[in-house]
């Protein structure tokens, strides 16, 4: 199914016109598979394989993009016909002039790492691995839900560009988790490990899932959804918080990812997901954090399912600060954004698949680690709240008013953890929460995490991204 | 789009391929052109002609699903093993009576329009133009896009039951700017001679230029508020999710678990799933075959029914409502035509019986999973907040967080309009949310958002 490089490049060359400025084709088969167990049954069983083939020309300043899920010469080249048609209804109604940042051809391969082939490890032993981490769970009437899953996911991905770009990329994931749903009377608690929707995901094989140990976490996840049944409410007011790396690595993803986004500072994406509070004026002169906050946007990680080789515009994956020393130094950039703000791509366009149009997303977006072991930090926090793993997210259209609920929190008093509190919610504006963080764990509490249903785009687009975190500490914050 | 015996026939190698005594597929073919524009300009356009097969098929009262985009006779007998597979390995369904068998008819409803699908990405674009130029005249940018969509959906199964409609929808959204204000205007329909992207553009303008003269601040507390559809249809979407699916009931982290029967919201609160109605999204039947027909969620404030597919209407011994959108999906069901009941009052009406109160034009990034129980949503509004005090709108107010129960809230509405808005869903091709404006005392507020 996989198009031969020279139709690519013929495509390529048959678009060529007298205001023909950029063209390219990508192609995508995306493979998934999701196996979930529930309460002791196999809930659900699915496999998707899914071929997209997208043509995006610039034409003048009008782009056009056409896709097609019928991957044949006639159907692309048809697409490619269609793709100019939409340029030139752009061209109708686009005001702005297209400015493209300078990029170097790439002719390349790049893939993944995986030790264990996902698809290697049979259904049975799948549904096996998730029976035996769950089912222990299950007996006490207030336990009404345990479950599992386990995704195998595997993109292939080939891009052409009329730069003289090729590239042939593939992207292995493995995501795996559990839960516990205790219910009593009217109160019902959710515990989940790693984390919930699916768990946590890595650009991995099994053997991912297999180190994440289910089995082992399975009775310590249940004991706590029902303890919380009967925990005291997390308290109002204000306290100092401890956030634990799983629920900052969300708090990253929404306050610090997606304001830094150039497409959305630029209005581009207003109209469903939001604009950014992060104006370019304020680049290099404005304090988003405390001088301990560093965030990274790195697409070189191994093992990460935010990292890639190159970009959908071709350009090479890259690791750059986005907050230095808290100061606002960059965003997250495509070619058609960066010279908006006088810079090159720092190549962070990536599209779901090649139906869609590429757009500005997040790649593996880091809070660095400090040099303070999680342990001090609450020995040093004299009456606070430590919470972790998230429930519930909220966030303005700038990015700037957030609420988080988490699944647990912990009471802090003269330094050490006591009791589990339920329903714990905490709220704050992004820079008065970053600016109020005075101790950074280190890299013995960072993790890196996988979200892989970040919703952005119209037609909305779930990406694949990742967010480094340590535990941190934020001084006076509300909680409601 | 596929032609009906196109479509069928691909149903049929599929249905072939299954070799077991139950299967059924769905197979949609969807042509899709999106206009997105931002600063009054068209940034991304786009055209995609894309397809899709699901096959489930049943192995000893199990279930298994594949899909794929292609359908060459060796992908479908790929597809077909990587079905059975899952099957083989799956637990028998609890209760499970077999896949739709009955083969009542389908409702007759009109869901295609011909020249919304002859529309073409120019055409949109001398329209989007004419309002951007408009906005020029009024001082204001507009950012929103004009999606537009021409569908074809067939369904079949081994027990003979074969469903297929062409459906058309155009689906527009305009937000626009002005001196750091905004406005929203949103309308979805069959026919795009339904939606006026002018006339958005007006609406979105008015509510961008309103008051911007006069702001003022509000301290938290509880609130009247008048929240449009657009503003319902959120906190509708994800009732859907927490409260009104197959899985969500079943595993009894609905408010409805366990409460059918139950008067748990207000007497004036009906909420249907409703793809019968013409003046709505209509579509005729869901993608397991079974005929569309109303069925009541909420009825008077009776909880009377999840939305549910039918393995999980068999499993929960309830009757099936034809609310399945994906073959073995893990919501065991969904309201795709989500349709609140109206009043009889105006919007305006509804503002003058108001002593203190906000006009929410819509919500912003809505979530549902802090206490699902009782439905207890957070989120914030936008484009569009006002202060309306002694009846009159009197100041344009920021965008605020709220936090509220819904099962609360739903028990405190105190007015409905007569006139009734569809509104689109990302996530949802086949309807959307017919909602009335609708006033709902103590409403709270947290803080500016």
């Amino acid at each position: 199914m996989k198009p031969p490089r020279e139709l690519l490049e013929d495509v390529l060359g048959s678009l060529a016109g007298a205001r023909l400025r950029y063209a390219d084709i990508r192609w995508t088969a995306t493979h998934q598979q999701h196996v979930k167990v529930r309460n002791g049954e196999v809930d659900h069983l699915s496999a998707n394989v899914d071929h997209a083939l997208g043509v995006r020309v610039l034409v003048g300043n009008g782009w056009g993009f056409a896709a097609t899920s019928d991957v044949n010469e006639e159907s692309i080249r048809r697409a490619a016909k269609r793709a100019l048609a939409v340029a030139a209804a752009s061209n109708i109604a686009s005001t702005a002039p297209v400015v493209l940042s300078d990029i170097e051809p790439h002719v390349s391969t790049w893939a993944s790492k995986f030790e264990i082939d996902p698809w290697s490890i049979p259904l049975e032993r799948k549904i096996d691995h998730l029976l035996q981490a769950t089912e222990p769970m299950r007996g006490d009437p207030r336990m009404q839900q345990v479950a599992g899953e386990i995704s195998c996911y595997r993109q292939e991905k080939l891009f052409a560009s009329t730069i003289g770009t090729f590239l042939d990329q593939t992207t292995t994931e493995m995501g795996g988790g559990i839960e516990a749903i205790a219910i009593d009377g009217g109160e019902m608690q959710r515990r989940t490990y790693p984390n919930p929707f699916g768990g946590d995901f890595q650009a991995e094989g099994w053997e991912f899932i297999e180190r994440l140990r289910l089995a082992e976490k399975g009775l310590q996840i249940r004991d706590e959804a029902l303890a919380l049944l009967a925990a005291p409410k997390a308290p109002a007011g204000r306290f100092d918080l401890i956030v634990g790396s799983a629920q900052l690595a969300l708090q990253v993803h929404e306050s610090c990812g997606h304001p830094t986004e150039l497409d959305r500072a630029l209005g581009l994406e207003i109209s469903l997901a939001g604009g950014s509070f992060l104006q370019p004026n304020m680049l290099n002169d404005f304090r988003y954090g405390s001088e301990l906050v560093n965030i990274v946007a790195d697409a070189t990680i191994p093992g990460s399912i935010g990292s890639f080789g190159f970009d959908d515009d071709g350009v090479p994956a890259q690791r750059f600060h986005l907050i230095r020393d808290g100061m606002f130094v960059d965003y997250l950039t495509g070619r058609d954004t960066a010279p908006a703000i006088g810079r090159k791509s720092n190549g962070t366009v990536r599209a779901e698949s090649a139906a869609r149009i590429p757009i500005i997303r997040m790649t593996n977006i880091n809070l660095e680690p400090g040099t303070t072991p999680v342990e001090d930090i609450i020995r040093d926090t004299k009456r606070g709240i430590f919470v972790e793993t998230n429930k519930s997210w909220s966030i303005d259209d700038l990015r700037l008013n957030f609420q988080f609920g988490c699944e647990v929190a912990y009471e802090i008093e003269n330094g050490r953890l006591g009791r589990l509190l339920r329903n714990p919610v905490y709220t704050g504006t992004t820079p008065d929460f970053w600016r109020s963080c005075d101790a950074v764990g280190d890299r013995a509490s960072w993790q890196i995490w996988g979200l892989p249903n970040c919703g952005k785009g119209d037609p909305m687009q779930t990406m694949r991204v990742a967010h480094g975190a340590p535990a941190a500490r934020f001084r006076n914050v509300e909680m409601a | 789009m596929r032609s009906e015996q196109e479509s069928q026939e691909i149903l049929a190698r599929a249905l072939g391929a299954a070799q077991t005594s139950e299967a059924d597929a769905v197979f949609i073919a969807v042509d899709h052109d999106v206009s997105r524009f931002a600063n009054s300009g068209v940034h991304q356009n786009m055209s995609d002609e894309s397809a899709s097969l699901t096959l489930r098929v049943i192995v000893n009262g199990a279930m298994g699903v594949a899909t794929t985009s292609a359908f060459d006779p060796d992908e479908l007998a790929r597809v077909a093993e990587l079905a059975r597979e899952a099957a083989r390995h799956a637990g028998p369904l609890q209760h499970f009576s077999g896949l739709y068998r009955e083969g009542e008819p389908a409702p007759q409803l009109r869901t295609f329009d011909e020249a919304t699908a002859l529309l073409d990405p120019a055409a949109k674009a001398h329209d989007l133009r004419a309002m951007f130029d408009r906005g020029r005249e009024r001082g204001v940018t507009f950012a929103g896009s004009w999606s537009t969509a021409t569908a074809s959906v067939a369904t079949a199964n081994t027990h003979g039951v074969q469903r297929y409609a062409q459906m058309t929808s155009s689906d527009a959204t305009v937000i626009a700017l002005s001196s750091g204000a905004s406005g929203y205007a949103t309308r979805c329909a069959r026919s795009a001679n339904d939606v006026n992207i002018l006339a958005l553009g007006d609406e979105a303008t008015d509510k961008a230029t309103l008051l911007v003269d006069k702001p003022e601040d509000l301290p938290p507390g509880a609130y009247d508020v008048i929240l449009e559809p657009p503003a319902l249809s959120e906190v509708f979407e994800w009732l859907n999710m927490i409260a009104f699916s197959g899985q969500s009931f079943d595993d009894g982290t609905s408010f409805f678990a366990g409460r059918l029967g139950e008067q748990l919201l207000g007497r004036n609160v009906t909420i249907a799933d409703d793809a019968v109605d013409e003046s709505f999204l209509p579509f005729p039947f869901d993608l397991e075959g079974l005929p569309k027909r109303r069925v009541a969620l909420v009825e008077n404030g009776i909880v009377r029914s999840p939305a549910l597919d039918k393995a999980y209407a068999d499993r929960l011994q309830l009757a099936p409502t034809a609310s399945c959108w994906s073959l073995g999906s893990s919501e065991h069901g969904s309201s795709f035509h989500m349709a609140m009941d109206g009043g009889d009052a105006t919007r305006e009406e509804l503002i003058r019986s108001t002593k203190l109160g906000i006009w929410v034009t819509r919500f912003n990034y809505v979530n549902g999973l802090l206490e699902p129980k009782t439905a207890l949503m957070t989120g914030t509004t936008r484009d569009g907040t006002f202060l309306i005090r002694d009846g009159e709108v009197v100041a344009r107010l920021p965008n605020l967080r709220w936090t509220q129960s819904l099962t609360e809230a739903l028990n405190r509405v105190e007015g409905l309009t007569r006139e009734r808005r569809r509104v689109g869903t990302w996530f949802n091709m086949f309807g959307g949310t017919l909602a009335p404006t609708v006033k709902i005392a103590g409403w709270t507020i947290n803080a500016k958002g």
